[in-house]
């Protein structure tokens, strides 16, 4: 669905690479987790991903980005946002501002595209439907919470009916109840056969909604796996991404030899209980 | 070059020319008119034609310059000049609340018109007064023209590279506020007799008593504040852009094509420390 | 959450189509400006500004805001034309060096009840149509959707931006910093306080611009609304008599030779 093939990025007037030879393919209807440092370029690939560099930007791009069969540097931004839609950090500057209701405020990409009232009406009541937004539709975008207007601008976006949504940080700037709705609705989305690519600080919660996990440091894609292994590797640590509190007390029992040597380190608290679980039985036998 | 760039027709583009051109013609017109072809403003039926005029001319004017304009504007600027506005008008009540004796009410219009030229300037300024009107007084509506003057005259100085040196856009903006002055002048006079405000009025009386006619007076009343305070707004707006990262700055076309800022800013060291990779 | 004066009621005046009552306020205006009778515009303020007033029912609201701009503008017009009038010769009151002509006054007079004219109206189209109404009905006769799309976002940003204001102004007060003093410091003072602000404002058009382009805003194709704007022919057939007539006040005095 995704294929980047040796992309290198500089931005205007600079002489660094912020990315250099990333590889990266995405297979459809996948949730793909991307992780990195503050400063690793995360926000630069997303862009990358999603058509608005070079569009926008400008600066020097070198490789190939193949998204949803289209080949992003060739088609205009208009088209490439038909084929990938972006979500960003900050719910406020999301939001339109053209529109008075979440209703409108739904249908503004179709608008512009020209769609018809019928099928618009259409779009917006099952969008809001997958995203469980339908007692808003009526309300001001700006009296909304965060969390809130989070959703309804991931249900703008896939309105449009993109195949593949990249979401930048999409809980950076939300409150814990916030961060919850945004990563609830993605499991409705992949099940709507959305592909999904997360950049995102939250490990736990990664853990339980991505299928893969790839770590953005050096300037490049540096390693993947699957979602457990990859977030409970110790090498996060060195490339300034950390580990969960499960990962950390797994490991120091692992030390202190409580774990056995190859035990698989746990990253949330749903991968942690069975854990815990056979330790106390251990330990009461 | 931005992807938003609809390479219009060819005619679109000559409709577009023809809009500025017309709306341009007529704003000209307009003020030659009432200056010229009106004398007299004593009796009061030619009066109040006086003041149709000064409103019709000026504000289809000004709505054909901006319906000129937009079209040229990419997704980047339009998306720029509701915080425009929202400058415009915010500073504009806050400094009237304060008690400064300038109004401040067109940093938004300078700013825009500097980053991303006077199309963009001339669009701002028109809607800071709709926007004014639909939330604070509907007397803002008649001078739309002024903001449009102050935003293709900032666009325009910032092509001369007026913006490049602090000390000469005081001066770009003393000559902006004396235009601006001339301009609004008929609608004081021919539409509000002069009454525009306390102090405003106050002085528009004076020099009515010292044997100057209504649009004489309100002219020398408008030259008293506009210069001075377009001379601040200018200035304001160069520290603005000084303080704007280097990065942000550079996104405007207009202002890499027209190099606005200059390569040697008088506050490099705030756009280096902003973004420090950009050369400077 | 908006900034705007709408008045949310449900009067047969706030159901009107917006284009209806943005060209009966044109008309209005043109009207009492082309025929230079003070009387020709009492008579639209009682015939038609009142009544229509009274329907919305927010009658109270428009005389509460529209005396707001209008008393102090009147005063100073009475005064000062009273007072200072180039063409003023006729003195009917005289105190010191202090004299008020009747010509003074009765340009005043005629200025005066053409500036509540336009004040009135126009404040009651403001606050009987609601700002989203009035751009999609601008925007189904062709306005561009930037236009529509500014105006919007202005109106919603305008009270995000006090916000930030005034969290600012209080941060710095309660660090101790007093806006009082000569003008000079006071601006002084306000320059460090508004870079802030506006640096974060414009810094975020960047997002903005990337949200809106990631919906199709760039796109030529012709744009469809969600929600259409009710129209009917009677008010289609009164938008051309409104033209017709304020046509007609044009052409009036020039047929009267009242020139």
């Amino acid at each position: 669905m995704i294929d980047l093939a040796d992309v290198s990025y500089a931005y205007p007037d600079t002489d660094h690479y912020v990315l250099s030879h990333v590889n990266l393919k995405v297979e459809p209807g996948t949730v793909t987790g991307i992780v990195g440092a503050s400063g690793s370029g995360k926000t630069t690939l997303a862009k990358i991903i999603s058509g608005f560099i070079p569009h926008v930007d400008g600066g020097e791009l070198s490789g190939s980005v193949v998204v949803d069969g289209a080949t992003i540097a060739d088609v205009t931004l208009s088209e490439a946002v038909s084929h990938v839609g972006l979500v960003i950090q900050s719910p406020f500057n999301q939001i339109s501002g053209a529109k008075f209701t979440v209703r409108e405020e739904l249908a503004f990409g179709l608008e512009n595209l020209g769609v018809a009232r019928e099928e618009m009406a259409e779009r917006v009541t099952a969008v809001a439907e997958l995203l469980g937004i339908t007692g808003l539709l009526e309300r001001s975008p700006y009296a909304l919470s965060g969390g809130q207007q989070q959703l309804v601008a991931i249900a703008s976006m896939i309105i449009m009916n993109t195949p593949v949504l990249v979401m930048d940080e999409p809980t950076s700037q939300l409150d814990p109840g916030g961060t919850r709705m945004v990563f609830d609705v993605m499991s409705s989305l992949r099940d709507a056969g959305i592909t999904l690519v997360v950049f995102e600080h939250k490990l736990e919660l990664l853990r339980e909604h991505a299928d893969i996990v790839h770590v953005l440091a050096e300037s490049q894609l540096i390693a993947s796996g699957p979602s457990r292994a990859m977030l409970a590797d110790p090498r996060l640590e060195k490339w300034g991404i950390g580990s969960t509190r499960f990962t950390a007390a797994a490991a120091a029992a692992r030390d202190r030899k409580l774990l056995s040597k190859d035990a698989e380190l746990p990253v949330s608290l749903t991968d942690a209980v069975p854990e815990f679980r056979a330790f106390a039985a251990k330990k009461g036998a | 070059m931005s992807s938003t760039a609809t390479t219009p027709a060819d005619s679109k583009k000559t409709r577009n020319r023809i809009f500025i051109a017309v709306g341009t013609i007529i704003i000209v017109a307009t003020y030659l008119y009432l200056v010229v072809g009106q004398p007299t403003d004593i009796a009061a039926s030619s009066f109040s034609q006086s003041g149709l005029i000064a409103i019709a001319g000026y504000v289809i004017g000004a709505i054909l310059l901006a319906v000129g304009a937009i079209h040229r504007l990419p997704t980047a600027t339009v998306a720029m000049v509701p915080v425009a506005i929202a400058l415009n008008i915010v500073v504009g009540q806050l400094v009237s609340v304060i008690g400064i004796p300038v109004y401040l009410d067109s940093i938004g219009t300078v700013l825009v018109s500097a980053l991303a030229g006077p199309a963009a300037g001339v669009v701002t300024g028109i809607l800071t007064n709709v926007i004014w009107g639909l939330t604070l007084s509907p007397i803002a509506l008649p001078y739309a023209v002024v903001q449009v003057v102050i935003g293709v005259m900032a666009g325009y100085a910032a092509r001369l590279g007026m913006f490049r040196l602090f000390y000469l856009a005081p001066v770009a903006g003393a000559v902006t506020g004396f235009v601006s002055a001339i301009v609004s002048a008929p609608i004081s006079a021919f539409v509000f007799g002069g009454a525009t405000g306390g102090g405003t009025g106050a002085i528009v009386g004076a020099f009515q008593a010292m044997g100057n006619s209504l649009l004489a007076s309100t002219t020398l009343q408008g030259l008293l504040s506009d210069p001075l305070d377009k001379a601040i707004v200018f200035t304001i707006v160069v520290l603005i852009l000084a303080a704007l990262p280097s990065r942000f700055r550079q996104r405007f076309p207009f202002m890499r094509q027209y190099n606005v800022f200059g390569r040697k800013a008088p506050v490099l060291k705030d756009a280096t420390a902003a973004a420090p990779t950009v050369e400077s | 959450m908006s900034t705007t004066l709408f008045d949310n009621r449900k009067s047969v005046i706030h159901r009107l189509n917006p284009v209806t009552k943005l060209i009966a306020l044109l008309a209005i205006i043109v009207i009492v400006f082309a025929i230079p009778l003070w009387w020709v515009a009492g008579i639209i303020i009682v015939v038609i500004v009142v009544p229509a007033a009274v329907i919305s029912g927010s009658g109270g609201r428009l005389l509460k805001l529209s005396l707001r701009i209008l008393l102090p503008i009147l005063l100073v017009l009475f005064i000062v034309q009273g007072l200072t009038f180039p063409g003023g010769t006729t003195v009917i009151w005289q105190w010191g060096i202090i004299d008020i002509t009747s010509e003074g006054l009765l340009f005043a007079l005629g200025v005066g009840s053409r500036i509540v004219v336009l004040v009135l109206a126009s404040m009651l189209l403001v606050l009987t149509t609601h700002p989203g109404d009035l751009m999609s009905a601008l925007s189904e006769r062709g306005m561009s959707p930037k236009f529509a799309y500014i105006i919007s976002s202005t109106l919603q940003l305008i009270p995000a931006f006090r916000v930030r204001a005034d969290s600012i102004l209080l941060a710095q007060q309660a660090r101790g910093l007093s806006l009082k003093g000569s003008p000079f410091r006071r601006i002084k003072i306000m320059l460090p306080l508004l870079s802030p602000l506006v640096l974060g404002m414009f810094t975020d058009v960047e997002e903005r611009s990337t949200a809106m382009e990631a919906r199709a805003f760039g796109s030529t194709a012709k744009r469809t609304a969600l929600i259409p704007v009710p129209d009917s022919t009677v008010q289609n057939v009164s938008r051309w008599v409104l033209i017709v007539l304020a046509l007609a006040a044009v052409a009036t005095p020039i047929v009267l030779g009242l020139l």
